[in-house]
């Protein structure tokens, strides 16, 4: 009873120190409300419509007109401008105005008229890749079209029906289905993990700051004093606090993405916010862990500062894991951003049943195993360290 | 000469200062030394090739073993297991075995025999882009070879263009233009470069502005601010800073890029004309934000964090033409914003000074305007105390 008491009791001075600064305001609410809001409207439209493009049309009949017209329909292209040449049009590209354009050579309409075949192109700008690869389905999309209106046409002419001249022009057709997120929306795709991502960079560093700002400003005898120099008591009286904001800014946030949202959510809400309060977990075990390594604020922020920064990149949700080196592979075990990731896609994302997920639960639960082996390492720093830069 | 001599002296010591700082030195220095190298380790293989795939062949016919060899060849894509049913399938992919799925239909050979259409089906987990990506351009890329060649019996005695007109009357020709192998890494890693240059000096100015702060609530006085008008001390600290930068700029506009062979078509000259104002408004930018940093520390867990909706705000994944306005004037407070754009381009793109004008501007102005709030907070944090 008087342990608990005395948690309690640190605790609540923890909660008096939280408010009076304001750091822990903006770290722990402002930044992360800040932060989630952005991701999620920046990416408000899911794919995103209506990308600059340009034309180059140096045949001009009504035929290409066409096919300009119809490109220009398509919900991802909106062509912006006619340029004299591809010289003009690279020049646009060059300074940002387009991400693709369309050649359409001169002759081309006469050619394709006399069986000549003639050849169009597109161009898209590969270093900018998302709306680059759009473009470049929208302008595949539009040239397979306009090549298979002649040849329909001809066929038709012949007597065809449409199925048999889809038979004739196209006999093997490819279906694609994108499991779970058939719009293939961007904003599923990267803020499921970005968002948590943010929460768990800032659990780490403000965790860290909170224990190594009382060797700085020599309170921490004091705190260590009242658990009577007990370190789990004086971490978990420090750390309740925290836990409890970080809880309620997780829940938030998959409010935003499964409740504002509406992204996919197939496993109901109950997997996530278990998955959420595991990476709530793990984080301010790895900042606790951390401190126990070195004895700096500064450096120990360092370490959480590489380790939260890599843990995007790692956690493979947008380069995958697959095309990794093999020695990343085995290292990604180590971020629970990782394990978040996987257990989301198997059950928000993909719905499968817990089992499927059990060993990267396990693995977060794990983390607690770190920071325990540091403890006593941590309370002699604590107690014997003073701040030094 | 005298505001010369105090600039001199100014610069002088605040160099001495952040030479011996090691946690500003961390940032001044060794972030930016390592991280691009671990970046270009993470991204060593530019693109995915050989997602695990799986297929369901209900047609067991000569035709679909010809389709799924073939999709097997391609680089993308690697068949790793032939499976009875859908469901056996789809409990490879739910164990990550595999993250596509071919399904060819019973009739796949007849129908083509027969003259009708067939349809073959794909399905991709979603829990990446990329693999979505592989398995659809690979199985489109055999369809369409396959079907030329069905149609080469449609039409016998046809010659090779006779088909070739009859499948295309008009053919098409995709030209992706400056990253050429749609790699990830020549992709990422150059707006990462310039975000490490704007984080890496926002940090290291914040701690060094939030030990004075420490040491001002403590009243030690820096001996070599006292007597030095504002403008002194500004222009003696941004040099250093300055100074530094020039060196971690080099290392990663021009050795990283060579060193990793990503794309570096620039000019010189233009590089150049372009990295100075974008280091000068980083320098300013740096000197306004820090003076809010309270302690050494504080100002690293509030701007790290930072990296990464900045780096979508630039526009480098999400376009900055769907943008909304609103974050895009946020984004436009921000040097690195411009920044990594006008660097994109011409160093893998060769756009010239004038294609990226706009962008030139935008950085000469953040200059001057955080020049001046530079200036007004050195004012009120020296002014009082020190200058008299």
């Amino acid at each position: 009873m008087k342990g608990l008491n005395q948690i309690w009791a640190i605790a609540k001075r923890e909660q008096k120190r939280m408010l009076a600064r304001g750091i822990y305001t903006f770290c722990m609410v402002l930044a992360p409300i800040v932060a989630f809001l952005f991701f999620t409207t920046l990416m408000g439209e899911g794919l995103p419509s209506e990308l600059p493009a340009g034309v180059v049309d140096e045949d001009n009949t009504s035929t290409t007109r066409e096919v300009i017209r119809n490109l220009d329909a398509f919900q991802q292209t909106n062509i912006i401008e006619h340029y004299p040449d591809v010289a003009a049009a690279r020049k646009a590209m060059q300074q940002g105005k387009i991400y693709s354009f369309y050649y359409i050579p001169k002759g081309t309409t006469q050619l394709a008229v006399s069986g000549k075949q003639p050849t169009v192109s597109f161009y898209t700008v590969a270093s900018y890749l998302i709306p680059g690869s759009l473009a470049y389905r929208d302008m595949k999309m539009m040239s397979e079209y306009a090549s298979g209106g002649v040849g329909r046409a001809t066929l038709y002419a012949k007597g065809y029906t449409e199925d048999q001249a889809m038979a004739v022009l196209q006999p093997i057709k490819m279906e694609m289905h994108a499991v779970n997120n058939p719009s293939l929306n961007y904003s599923i795709y990267l803020c499921n993990t970005i968002l948590p991502g943010i929460i768990m960079l800032l659990i780490m560093q403000v965790s860290i700051y909170s224990i190594y700002v009382e060797m700085k400003e020599e309170t921490a005898r004091e705190w260590l004093a009242m658990a009577d120099n007990d370190i789990v008591k004086a971490l978990l009286g420090k750390l309740l606090p925290q836990m409890v904001t970080w809880a309620l800014m997780g829940l938030f946030c998959l409010f935003l993405l499964y409740g504002v949202w509406r992204f996919p959510l197939n496993s109901g809400i109950w997997p996530m916010i278990l998955d959420m309060f595991l990476l709530i977990n793990a984080s301010l075990a790895l900042g606790v862990f951390f401190c126990g390594l070195v004895p700096s604020l500064r450096w120990a922020l360092s370490l959480a500062t590489l380790w939260g920064v890599l843990s995007f990149p790692i956690s493979g949700f947008s380069f995958p894991m697959m095309s990794f080196p093999d020695t990343l592979k085995g290292l990604s075990w180590l971020f629970p951003l990782r394990h978040y990731f996987l257990i989301y896609v198997d059950q928000a994302l993909n719905g499968l049943p817990l089992y499927y997920s059990w060993l990267n639960i396990a693995i977060m639960i794990a983390f607690w195993g770190l920071p325990i082996m540091l403890l006593s390492r941590l309370r002699m720093f604590l107690l014997k360290y003073h701040y030094t830069h | 000469m005298k505001w010369l001599r105090n600039t001199i002296e100014v610069w002088a010591y605040e160099m001495k200062c952040a030479l011996l700082d090691e946690g500003v030195l961390v940032f001044f220095i060794v972030v930016p030394l390592l991280y691009p190298l671990l970046y270009a380790y993470l991204y060593n293989h530019e693109s995915v090739r050989e997602v695990p795939t799986v297929v369901v062949d209900n047609s067991h016919s000569q035709l679909s073993r010809e389709f799924t060899r073939r999709v097997d060849a391609s680089a993308d894509v690697k068949i790793v297991s032939h499976c009875q049913d859908m469901m056996e399938a789809e409990e490879m992919i739910h164990r990550r075995d595999a993250y596509c799925l071919i399904y060819i239909p019973k009739d796949f050979e007849k129908d083509v025999a027969e003259h009708r259409q067939t349809v073959v089906e794909l399905y991709s987990d979603m829990s990446g882009l990329l693999y979505y990506k592989a398995v659809l351009s690979s199985c489109t890329e055999v369809s369409l070879d396959m079907n030329k060649e069905i149609k080469a019996q449609l039409i016998p005695g046809a010659t090779e263009q006779q088909i070739s007109a009859f499948q295309y009357p008009i053919e098409y020709q995709y030209v992706p233009m400056f990253n050429t192998q749609s790699g990830f890494a020549t992709f990422i890693i150059p707006a990462v470069l310039m975000m490490i240059i704007q984080q890496t000096m926002v940090l290291g100015v914040g701690m060094m502005a939030g030990e004075e702060r420490e040491k001002v609530r403590k009243h030690i006085a820096e001996p070599h601010i006292i007597g030095k008008n504002p403008i002194e001390v500004l222009l003696g600290k941004s040099t250093v800073i300055f100074t530094i930068y020039v060196f971690v700029a080099v290392y990663l506009a021009c050795i990283v890029p060579m060193l990793f062979n990503l794309i570096h078509i620039w000019r010189w000259q233009t590089l150049l004309a372009f990295m100075v104002p974008f280091i000068l408004a980083c320098v300013f930018f740096s000197i306004s934000i820090s003076s809010i940093a309270h302690d050494r520390e504080s100002f690293i867990i509030m701007f790290v964090f930072l990296s990464i909706p900045l780096l979508f705000a630039s526009g480098i994944s999400w376009p900055a033409s769907n943008i909304p306005i609103f974050w895009k004037g946020f984004s436009w407070l921000f040097p690195s914003t411009f920044g990594v754009n006008g660097f994109v381009r011409i160093t893998e793109m060769g756009a010239t000074l004038e294609d990226v004008q706009h962008e030139l501007n935008a950085l000469w102005i953040q200059t001057f305007a955080y020049f001046g709030i530079s200036y007004l907070v050195y004012k009120r944090t020296y002014g009082k105390q020190l200058w008299a």
